[in-house]
């Protein structure tokens, strides 16, 4: 029976090839898609699954509050570490202390390397389960040491055992290797992790971290901690709330609270909102999800009416197998046979698609994603989704199909009633509403990109370099290498600062100013820079006066932008002096000086955060800032830096980046966003389009007698494309009435993360609706034109 | 007795009123009868042939097929019985396009859950039998009409059916290839084939036993 079941069907893919091509096709690219949608979720939510002891892992997390504002993450005080170790280690197995990612030069005789890394304690090897290759997991016992990913020990020792040699770190601190691990995967949130140096290192290397040990104000380090067998990270998390409190009772104003963010939502759900956990990628897992199923769903549909639309053809066939006996069950199930094996068909078809286009996906994606050939979950997870699909696609046409009465079948007398097309209309305004909407929606995440690529961002970031100066080696000598580089000619003005032209790398508070509000507790991004700062980025200023070297008393100055004016209400900035509002041991006293415009340093959907640039007195600076020439190129400019920089620093590998690609990356995840959704969307109305194509040539043919006896009577070409093309017009027009807004709710939704949007604008719905209407009469009139322009007697005689 | 029918009405129902097609039906068939049904178009022919094979359904009466009550029957005991004990034969043919002689012969077959090897030998003995074995690898389409409807005949009878309803087997033939099909049915009833046949030509209905003659839905 069944090989019947499958032979019949074979001959019926072989017969109707261009059915097949639409039918099978159209599914094996939905198929695609929803694969390598569902690939790049399992991916997405299998972060950190690496990790055996992933579910005990939790990182330490604090909120805090600040004029009623609630600001949530991971920074955190040095002395929390002590604490945690004194009073609450029965709830840990493991408490880790843990730099941010720290960029480091390793030096290897000759060989000279960045590599990404942390300085970490001891019992993080074990916490991670890193896989150790060579010497020992406790590689962090002694205070110069340095455990080494294996593919930064190749590439710094290549065939040579690395076990016991010494690298030289920063060009200053000769580090032992105790050990190589296994690179830790790219889905993990270690995978940057190319080295780890004992935290005890760290606190020694600089003076800022010496001096936080006791000062539970300082929240600038993260904590790591792998809890107790017998607890879980909810109870914890309640036991250390109020740690810092307790501790430091001078805090309590800012209501501090300590808490475990679970290693599971690192990934997925590490954003905050006034205290409260509200999401993060994940809402991109839902958005892909929902697309891939829709997509999916927009091939089935195809399949479906498709095969309805065949099913007059298909009558007889109904009607002589029952006179002969057959069942309607058994009818359902060759039908369904039918459909399982279009599915399978198209499943293969559909896996040769994924595997071809994955290694592009992964870079449209930035995945390391692989077709899991071995994984039996993955198999059977297909199965299932393949007989699901066959189910959905088929269940349609198997239940039409086999109602068929075979005395009207085989009279000749059956006519698909009225309403007989009500479900595949029904289904083609499905379609076209999913369709519609995401067209919309795609143009609305490009426009809310360009919109925040076109927002003026105060300064002029073409032409403009940095060079990372955070080594001792750069300390003290600004003034000579600016002489240098100027003199070089590539380079026509040159500045430092605490912190890259992108970012805002540090935060202060604790200051004092006439009109200060009673209570008031400020937040000021603070960056420190040399004189010519405001020039060399082309920061406007916009009232007093730049930094001047000839003003000695300029390195108590400060520059503030228009924000901050506002934010500390400000009628008169310039002059006004700023003063300690620590009593003991104050500062001195510093004068603002100017007003500079606005920059964007932070996310460019946000608005700008007040900020403070001082003068950096110690010539400590992590960056230079650099304005090339523009009577060069750029790469002329770069080899003449390069070359400066490696007579002056030849044990320094030369980095550099471009501003304006640096500023690029703040919308590489929109980008990313952007540019799956617009090839999902175009790949949907491919789907639908190759549906419509298939209804109308169906629907063409079953009109052919029609069409032959209005020619024979005068229609004209245009009158028969007409007749044809309108049916399908007027469910276009009703699928836009429906997309429109259900694309308006949801998108005007996913603005509203944005402080900077992009205003909805009726036009770009109007565009998509014509767009979608323009492409509809293009797809139908191929075969409307066909149809009318064919030879009526022709049509006749067939009858 | 093979089949009787009782008063058997069948109407549709057309702007408040019913049209009859079939009107006070009564009917017995002995095992073994040949039967030709006559009347001109409209007149029911073809709608009392589906009734008795129980294609479709009639709106009053009494049916009554060897022990049972069609009347009574559910639908899929219906279509067991009808499997169970007739064939039918198509002016059109009704050949399955996609599958070759073979195959169709083979259908019903599959339907009454025959095994591959008996399938297999049945299907010969009918290739044989009809003298079509050089064809059996053929598809429809590329036979003629006399041929396809000898399939059409081998496809009915394959499983051995009391009862062998036609619906203008000849229509669409030319008069040669009638008369051979013709042949085959008298050749068949003589081997104890009970045959229905509708027809318009009288002397197709000569070959008959008997003749029923319908106007209007009646029997005169």
């Amino acid at each position: 029976m069944l090989k019947n079941y499958l032979k019949i069907a074979w001959r019926n893919l072989t017969k109707h090839k261009a059915y097949t091509i639409i039918n099978v096709g159209g599914l094996a690219l939905g198929m695609a898609v929803t694969l390598i949608i569902g690939l790049w979720i399992n991916d997405e939510l299998n972060h950190n699954s690496h990790f055996p002891q992933k579910d005990k892992i939790a990182q330490v997390y604090q909120s805090q509050t600040m004029n009623g504002q609630t600001g949530t993450g991971p920074a955190i005080p040095r002395p929390l570490e002590m604490a945690m170790r004194e009073d609450y280690m029965d709830n840990f197995k493991y408490v880790v202390m843990s730099s941010w990612n720290t960029p480091q030069y390793l030096k290897n005789g000759e060989t000279s390397l960045s590599r990404n890394g942390y300085f970490i304690q001891r019992d993080a090897p074990e916490m991670l389960d890193l896989k150790i290759i060579k010497g020992e997991k406790d590689g962090l016992r002694e205070i110069n040491t340095i455990m080494l990913s294996e593919s930064s020990a190749n590439a710094l020792f290549s065939n040579e055992d690395p076990i016991g040699k010494t690298l030289k770190v920063n060009s200053e601190h000769d580090m032992m290797v105790t050990a190589v691990y296994e690179d830790i995967p790219f889905n993990t949130s270690f995978s940057d992790a190319d080295y780890l140096m004992p935290w005890a290192k760290y606190v020694t290397l600089w003076d800022w971290v010496k001096r936080s040990e006791d000062y539970w104000d300082n929240n600038s380090f993260q904590m790591f901690v792998q809890i107790a067998d017998n607890t879980t990270i909810e109870a914890v998390s309640e036991k250390i709330r109020d740690v810092k409190k307790i501790k430091d009772p001078d805090l309590v104003e800012f209501n501090p609270e300590m808490f475990l963010l679970p290693m599971e939502d690192w990934y997925l759900r590490s954003n905050f909102q006034n205290g409260k956990q509200v999401g993060g990628r994940i809402k991109y897992v839902w958005l892909f999800g929902i697309i891939g199923v829709f997509v999916l769903l927009l091939a089935c549909i195809n399949f479906m009416n498709l095969s309805t639309a065949r099913s007059e053809k298909r009558a007889k066939e109904v009607g002589i197998r029952k006179s002969i006996g057959s069942q309607r069950g058994q009818l359902i199930n060759q039908f369904l046979g039918e459909s399982f094996l279009v599915v399978l068909l198209a499943f293969i078809i559909a896996v040769g698609i994924v595997v071809l286009s994955l290694s592009g996906f992964n870079e449209l994606a930035r995945k390391e994603m692989e077709f899991p050939w071995t994984s039996l979950l993955f198999w059977g997870v297909s199965l299932v989704f393949i007989l699901i699909t066959a189910l959905l696609a088929g269940s349609y046409p198997a239940l039409y199909l086999s109602s068929f009465r075979p005395v009207d079948v085989l009279k000749g007398t059956f006519k698909t009633g009225k309403h007989s097309g009500l479900p595949r209309k029904i289904l083609v305004v499905v379609q076209f509403t999913v369709s519609v909407a995401f067209i919309i929606g795609t143009v609305i995440v490009m426009q809310q990109i360009n919109h925040a690529k076109n927002r003026p961002i105060g300064y002029d970031k073409e032409g403009l370099v940095q060079i990372p100066t955070m080594s001792q080696d750069f300390t003290g000598k600004f003034e000579l290498m600016r002489d240098e580089f100027i003199k070089s000619g590539a380079v026509t003005e040159m500045s430092t600062s605490s912190a890259p032209t992108t970012r805002i790398w540090s935060n202060r508070s604790g200051f004092n100013w006439e009109g200060k509000p009673e209570g008031f507790q400020e937040d000021l991004a603070w960056t420190e820079v040399s004189p010519e700062y405001a020039k060399s980025l082309g920061l406007k200023i916009v009232a007093g006066r730049d930094f001047s070297r000839d003003f000695a008393s300029d390195s108590l100055g400060i520059l503030i932008n228009e924000t901050a004016v506002k934010y500390m209400g400000l009628q008169d900035p310039v002059g006004q002096i700023i003063t300690d509002s620590d009593t003991e041991d104050p500062f001195e006293p510093m004068k603002i000086i100017g007003v500079v415009e606005d920059m964007i340093a932070q996310s460019p959907y946000e608005p700008v955060k007040q900020g403070w640039y001082v003068f950096d007195r110690n010539d400590n600076g992590s960056f230079y800032n650099m304005r090339l020439n523009p009577n060069k190129s750029a790469s002329e400019n770069i080899a003449i830096i390069e070359r400066v920089f490696k007579e002056h620093f030849p044990n320094i590998p030369f980095q550099y980046d471009f501003v304006d690609e640096e500023y690029g990356k703040k919308f590489a995840s929109e980008v990313r966003v952007g540019r799956l959704s617009g090839i999902f969307t175009a790949l949907a109305i491919l789907i639908s389009c190759l549906g419509l194509f298939g209804l109308t040539s169906f629907v063409a043919e079953q009109r052919t007698k029609e069409i032959g006896v209005r020619k024979v009577l005068g229609a004209s070409v245009f009158n028969v494309w007409n007749m044809l093309s309108k049916d399908f017009l007027k469910l276009v027009v009703i699928s836009c009435f429906i997309a429109v807004p259900i694309a308006y709710y949801v998108m005007n939704g996913w603005l509203q993360e944005y402080p900077y949007r992009v205003i909805l604008k009726w036009w770009i719905f109007a565009l998509a609706m014509i767009g979608a209407f323009l492409l509809t009469i293009i797809t139908v009139s191929f075969q409307a034109i066909k149809a009318a322009k064919s030879n009526p007697t022709k049509s006749l005689r067939t009858e | 007795m093979l089949l009787q029918l009782n008063n058997i009405f069948k109407w549709v129902q057309s702007g408040g009123q019913r049209i009859f097609l079939l009107k006070d039906i009564n009917l017995e068939v002995q095992e073994g009868e040949f039967i030709s049904i006559m009347g001109p178009s409209g007149s029911g022919k073809s709608t009392l042939l589906n009734v008795i094979g129980m294609l479709d359904a009639f709106d009053e009466g009494e049916y009554h097929f060897l022990e049972d009550s069609v009347h009574n029957l559910k639908e899929k005991h219906r279509s067991n019985l009808y499997k169970e004990y007739i064939g039918f034969v198509f002016q059109q043919y009704h050949l399955l396009d996609d599958l070759t002689v073979q195959e169709n012969l083979e259908m019903p077959l599959i339907y009454k859950k025959f095994k591959g090897s008996e399938r297999k030998a049945m299907v010969a003995d009918m290739l044989d039998r009809f003298n079509i074995v050089g064809k059996k690898d053929l598809f429809p389409a590329q036979l003629s009409g006399g041929q396809q409807q000898l399939v059409g005949i081998a496809r009915a009878l394959i499983s051995n059916p009391k009862l062998i309803l036609a619906d203008e087997p000849t229509g669409n033939l030319n008069s040669k290839q009638g008369e051979e099909i013709m042949d085959l049915f008298k050749q068949l009833n003589e081997e104890g084939v009970t045959i229905i046949q509708v027809t318009h030509s009288e002397k197709n209905a000569e070959y008959g036993s008997r003749i029923i003659n319908l106007l209007d839905g009646r029997m005169i």
